[in-house]
């Protein structure tokens, strides 16, 4: 990591070995070059640089307001960096890239205003969608998920509004589930989850090595789980 | 039956009627009798105007002139849809015109050609008069659904959002939007039409029957404008809506900010 009095790069630190074998099995699939967001007439994010290949489970680390968000929104193509670009495997993400990304992704967000009705209806909506089409609503499949995660049966008969910020939490993440995508944009989807469910979470993440996941969250549990890495996201205006 | 006059004296005597809400309204503090007293003004210069207007548009009677004065009122009623909606004129002005031309033409003329089964389809009296009755409430139907459709849209931006992330297309995304804008534009049509004539006459047809028309005949006429205008404004605002989705937002799906004033 290098630090100077104008911006901060970021990069992995990857031991050799890993470097090698990052590159022999895994192929890359998202990378930011050199990648500035400006809000407001100051960097958000400035010249960010990172890789994350097939299979990696990566933290996205950093205090409350310095743009951890923002490289998830950057990456769905909600926001448009100043500078830089990101790649998305071997291709640049646009506007046609985007829309790819977004259907070979699941992505729970950390605004919880998913939509409205039913718990299954929301189910039901995404799976919908003719990029989800492939997937059934398989209720077996759900139920397994929600006692998976500590919930009732019932809860898809229940209002999504009414509902506590844990369970939709844990909706949101059965509906990533459900969707059977390889790559996993989880932004601090364990913050209202107490320490029991949260480690569950972590865990069921973090073993699965065929999936990719890059997580956003600002507590510490995920950090020391076993082999994740860590990008922290410094402050861009803390020393000017 | 001969309709009675009203004499300019009577209008004067009518106008009377006018001391009783500019009462309440000193009364009771609602600041309405400068905004009453212009609106009344401008009702009659207005009237007076169109009244002129209409009695030579009729005598003239040209098909060019006819459709040429629909056109300028479908025109002024696309001003009127922006400037209550408050969006962006550029983005808004073509998409509007067009929903709107294509409802009332569209509908005026099945209406003239199948149903009254008029020799002449562009007669002034049914083109512009019909056609009028037809834009003035694709207008409210355009004003209700676009504000509607946009204004849900911004307040349900992350859910949207989320949508598209889990895969969804820019269409499948507005699906729910587009639906509740539809079904809040058609609303006041149906509702209209479930309590006509128990909870008040139209005025389409107080009109007809006051001028000599028999009750049947005004009332087939009314049952047929009815539907013409449930027609009308179910085509408005889903052209409205359909055209505007394909500039409202950039090529990633997110909606674009400039269109609101």
């Amino acid at each position: 990591m290098q630090e100077n009095r104008c911006y901060v790069s970021v990069q992995l630190d990857f031991t050799i070995l890993q470097h090698i074998l990052n590159h022999s099995i895994h192929m890359p699939v998202i990378r930011f070059e050199n990648v500035s967001v400006k809000f407001n007439d100051e960097y958000l994010l400035h010249n960010l640089n990172f890789t994350i290949n097939d299979g990696d489970k990566v933290l996205i680390f950093g205090e409350s307001g310095i743009g951890k968000t923002t490289v998830f929104r950057l990456l769905l193509g909600f926001e448009q960096p100043v500078a830089g670009t990101i790649f998305v495997g071997e291709k640049e993400l646009d506007a046609y890239t985007a829309w790819d990304l977004r259907r070979n992704i699941a992505y729970v967000s950390q605004d919880l205003d998913i939509g409205s009705g039913t718990v299954q209806h929301i189910i039901h909506t995404v799976l919908s969608f003719r990029a989800n089409r492939s997937v059934a609503f398989n209720t077996e499949k759900i139920k397994g998920h929600l006692r998976f995660f500590r919930m009732k049966e019932t809860i898809l008969h229940e209002p999504y509004e009414k509902l506590s910020g844990g369970e939709k939490q844990r909706i949101a993440i059965t509906i990533a589930l459900l969707l059977e995508r390889q790559i996993f944009f989880l932004d601090e989807v364990t913050s209202s989850l107490d320490e029991e469910l949260k480690n569950k979470v972590i865990q069921y993440f973090t073993q699965n090595n065929s999936w990719t996941v890059l997580s956003i969250a600002h507590d510490r549990d995920w950090r020391n789980a076993a082999g994740v890495k860590v990008i922290p996201l410094p402050q861009q205006h803390a020393d000017t | 039956m001969q309709t009675p006059d009203i004499s300019y004296f009577s209008l004067f005597v009518c106008s009377l009627l006018l001391i009783i809400p500019f009462a309440v309204s000193i009364v009771l503090k609602l600041g309405l009798v400068r905004d009453g007293l212009i609106s009344v003004l401008r009702m009659a210069a207005q009237l007076v105007l169109i009244g002129v207007f209409l009695k030579y548009l009729f005598q003239l009677n040209n098909p060019f002139v006819n459709i040429g004065w629909l056109l300028a009122m479908v025109t002024v009623a696309t001003f009127n849809v922006i400037q209550k909606v408050k969006v962006n004129m550029r983005i808004f002005f073509a998409p509007i015109l067009f929903s709107l031309i294509v409802a009332t033409f569209c509908t005026v003329m099945y209406f003239n050609i199948f149903v009254i089964r008029l020799s002449d389809i562009t007669d002034a009296r049914f083109l512009v008069v019909i056609g009028g009755m037809l834009l003035g409430n694709s207008l409210r139907g355009d004003i209700i659904g676009i504000d509607n459709f946009y204004k849900a849209l911004q307040r349900n931006e992350q859910r949207r959002l989320y949508a598209l992330a889990s895969g969804a297309t820019l269409f499948e995304s507005l699906v729910p939007y587009f639906r509740e804008s539809l079904i809040a534009a058609l609303q006041p049509t149906i509702a209209t039409m479930a309590t006509m004539g128990i909870v008040f006459l139209p005025g389409m047809m107080t009109g007809q029957i006051l001028g000599g028309v028999s009750p049947i005949l005004a009332i087939k006429y009314q049952i047929a404008i009815m539907v013409a205008i449930f027609t009308a404004t179910t085509i408005a605002i889903n052209m409205a809506i359909l055209l505007t989705i394909r500039t409202c937002f950039n090529a990633y799906g997110v909606l674009k900010e400039q269109i609101f004033r």
